[in-house]
């Protein structure tokens, strides 16, 4: 009985004393962390700019932005059409274009990137596109104090805007606002030139099987506008929707367009089986189109804007 | 449930006749019902074509045009109907393999789906697809040994020293379902981006990638293994006392499971390939058929057969048309029909 209640008083001693030191290193731990996080804090918010990105969201960009990871190809694109390719940190697996992107790291592909390693890569800012669906992977990043700016473009003007705002973000204003006016200039061209003729009626074959293709909400839609084309499916709802294969069938396109190539390989390069027969099939109106060029939208949409007015529009052109 | 099947294994010459008589008024009346469907169900689409007109085509067996046009009957004969006749001869299958288990492993759970059998046959897809992509004669053949392969792994994890009980069976069909799904999962990771979306849709049970080439080959196996199975009908109902009991009763137990796995594999492997995981088939029709005609696998086999096609063209037809012209992948309709109908038959048996 004595030794018990010996024991407990020497237990309800000892208790402050670890809790004690326990505690004093808990708080050293602590005001380390915090002094590193507000140096951090203060050096990125010292002249911090706020953009509104594409998600609707005000992103806080530091001043100086010099370490950037995209998680997209049209971004990468985009940092490096702006001249930022030396800025880019990470990347992912389908940044194949330009060629000096495969030099930078690597953080997995657009759907799974490692968190950990673009944490590691100590990025300011991190481009995304929505397509890659990373709700809850931007508020880690957030939390780690990476700005996570998101594009969305659903037009050419769209794209436009990405490629200004990361000019921008990476302090490249000047080169990117540049770039937009000659992206610009070259997309009044081909305005221009299809201008006067009637818009071919065009079904655009995202896959085959099953059938895939393009709605109201892509920026293709727009692009084929542009180009002196009309998409059969700009209505439908979405922006890559799943398509009935006899609607596609009975909308008697004049023309289809195969986005094939590039990084797509040899998939997609046959007309689906429902679209066999359709007029655009049976009259050799069907057109491939380098991939790349039109399912990034970045600095080489205008690239596949020209290809798709050539296609459609042939005699619009002189050779 | 039993007491049907013993009195089947008791039944003199006479009783014989009965049954025969029942099965074949029971297969007519599925039958006329199953076509009935099929001319239904191909007068709704995405797109309204003429009825008349249609109805017309349809009886001259697209010999005649009858006033469509072109598209129209493009639409009809090239699109919609290959496409229901592709879901008639899924649902079949999915339902007849089903009904196959069921009465062999003496398990209403038994299902392809819930035991891991389709995912199984997912996971030969996938891998013809992704090594042999442009060879498609490869899909069945790679659908059916992973179909069989699940099956014997599913067997053999629920064989314990007590036997292959209800629960076990179930339990072991979890595993091999989720182990595969993870399979899947991974191989999609290593898949390049521009498959992902059409491959999630096909995983999901889709049949508007119906080909020219397998949809011939899943017709005739899944009449041939309704056929086949009912052939073993009278085993199975025999298998139904236990396997010990049936053996005393002359049946060949060994030759009856090999008959029933691989029968069923090549079901699920044909439908699999075909238009994905459909699921929920092989359990809902069988039940229904069990409910209303009773437990004479003789009888309930292929009516389970015919009730299945006839579920996935309805099924199907929901989906090509709840949201034209887009759609839906007709897994989700089963899986939304058939779960709920499932829980209605759970609590009311």
């Amino acid at each position: 009985m004595a030794a018990r209640s010996d024991s407990a008083t020497r237990f309800v001693f000892t208790v402050p004393d670890h809790f004690l030191r326990g505690f004093v290193w808990l708080a050293v731990a602590c005001l380390a962390l915090f002094s590193a996080c507000t140096t951090r804090g203060t050096a990125n918010n010292g002249a911090a700019r706020e953009i509104r990105d594409d998600a609707g969201r005000r992103v806080s960009i530091p001043a100086n932005v010099d370490r950037v990871v995209s998680l997209a190809p049209n971004l990468t694109e985009i940092v490096f059409a702006v001249g930022a390719g030396d800025r880019l940190v990470g990347r992912t697996s389908y940044c194949d274009f330009p060629p000096e992107a495969k030099a930078v790291a690597e953080v997995g592909d657009t759907l799974h990137p490692s968190l950990e390693r673009i944490i590691a890569l100590k990025p300011q800012v991190v481009l995304v596109s929505t397509a890659s669906q990373l709700e809850v992977f931007t508020q880690q990043l957030q939390g780690q104090n990476i700005a996570v700016y998101v594009t969305d473009p659903h037009d050419l003007e769209g794209v436009f805007r990405s490629i200004g705002q990361i000019g921008e973000i990476v302090g490249e204003k000047d080169k990117a606002g540049l770039l937009v006016q000659k992206l610009r200039e070259r997309t009044a061209a081909v305005e221009a030139a299809v201008k006067q003729k009637q818009p071919v009626r065009v079904f655009y074959q995202v896959s085959g099987e099953p059938l895939y293709t393009i709605g109201r909400e892509s920026f293709i839609t727009d692009l084929m506008r542009r180009a002196g084309g009309a998409s059969v499916t700009a209505d439908v709802p979405g922006a890559w929707p799943k398509y009935s294969n006899e609607s596609a069938l009975a909308a008697r396109p004049e023309a289809i367009i195969l986005p094939t190539g590039g990084s797509m390989g040899s998939a997609n390069a046959n007309v689906a089986d429902a679209l066999r027969q359709s007029p655009a099939a049976l009259q050799g109106r069907v057109y491939k189109i380098n991939d790349d060029h039109l399912a990034r939208p970045g600095p080489r949409s205008v690239d596949g804007l020209e290809e798709m007015a050539r296609a459609l529009h042939p005699d619009a052109f002189p050779k | 449930m039993i007491t049907t099947a013993s009195e089947a294994v008791a039944s003199p010459a006479r009783r014989k006749r009965v049954t025969l008589r029942k099965t074949i008024v029971t297969c007519a009346v599925m039958a006329a019902a199953l076509l009935l469907a099929i001319v239904l169900m191909s007068l709704l689409g995405s797109e309204q074509l003429p009825v008349r007109a249609s109805l017309c085509a349809l009886a001259s067996f697209g010999t005649s045009t009858c006033g469509l046009t072109q598209d129209q009957f493009d639409i009809l004969f090239q699109i919609r109907l290959p496409r229901i006749l592709l879901a008639a001869a899924v649902g079949g299958s999915l339902a007849t393999a089903g009904a196959g288990y069921q009465a062999l492993l003496r398990n209403p759970l038994a299902e392809p789906y819930l035991l891991g059998i389709s995912n199984g046959a997912a996971v030969g897809t996938m891998i013809a697809l992704v090594f042999f992509g442009a060879m498609e004669w490869t899909r069945p053949i790679l659908a059916f040994t992973g179909a069989l392969a699940a099956t014997l792994a599913v067997y053999r994890l629920a064989r314990g020293r007590a036997g292959a009980t209800p629960e076990r069976l179930i339990l072991a069909g979890v595993i091999v379902t989720t182990f595969l799904s993870s399979v899947i999962v991974f191989v999609t990771v290593l898949m390049d981006a521009t498959r992902i979306r059409s491959f999630t849709f096909w995983l999901l049970g889709d049949l508007s990638g119906t080909s020219k080439a397998l949809l011939p080959v899943a017709i005739t196996i899944a009449i041939a293994g309704a056929l086949a199975l009912t052939l073993n009908a009278r085993s199975l109902n025999l298998l139904m006392l236990g396997e010990r009991d049936a053996f005393d009763l002359g049946v060949e137990v060994g030759r009856v499971r090999i008959v029933v796995f691989v029968v069923a594999s090549l079901l699920v492997g044909s439908s699999v390939a075909a238009s994905g995981s459909v699921g929920y088939v092989g359990l809902v029709i069988p039940h229904l058929a069990r409910l209303s005609l009773g437990s004479d696998n003789r009888i309930s086999i292929p009516a389970a057969a015919l009730g299945g096609a006839l579920f996935v063209i309805v099924a199907d037809t929901v989906a090509r048309t709840v949201i034209a012209p887009r759609e839906l992948p007709v897994g989700a309709i089963t899986a939304l029909i058939g779960a709920p109908l499932f829980i209605y038959l759970l609590r009311r048996v």
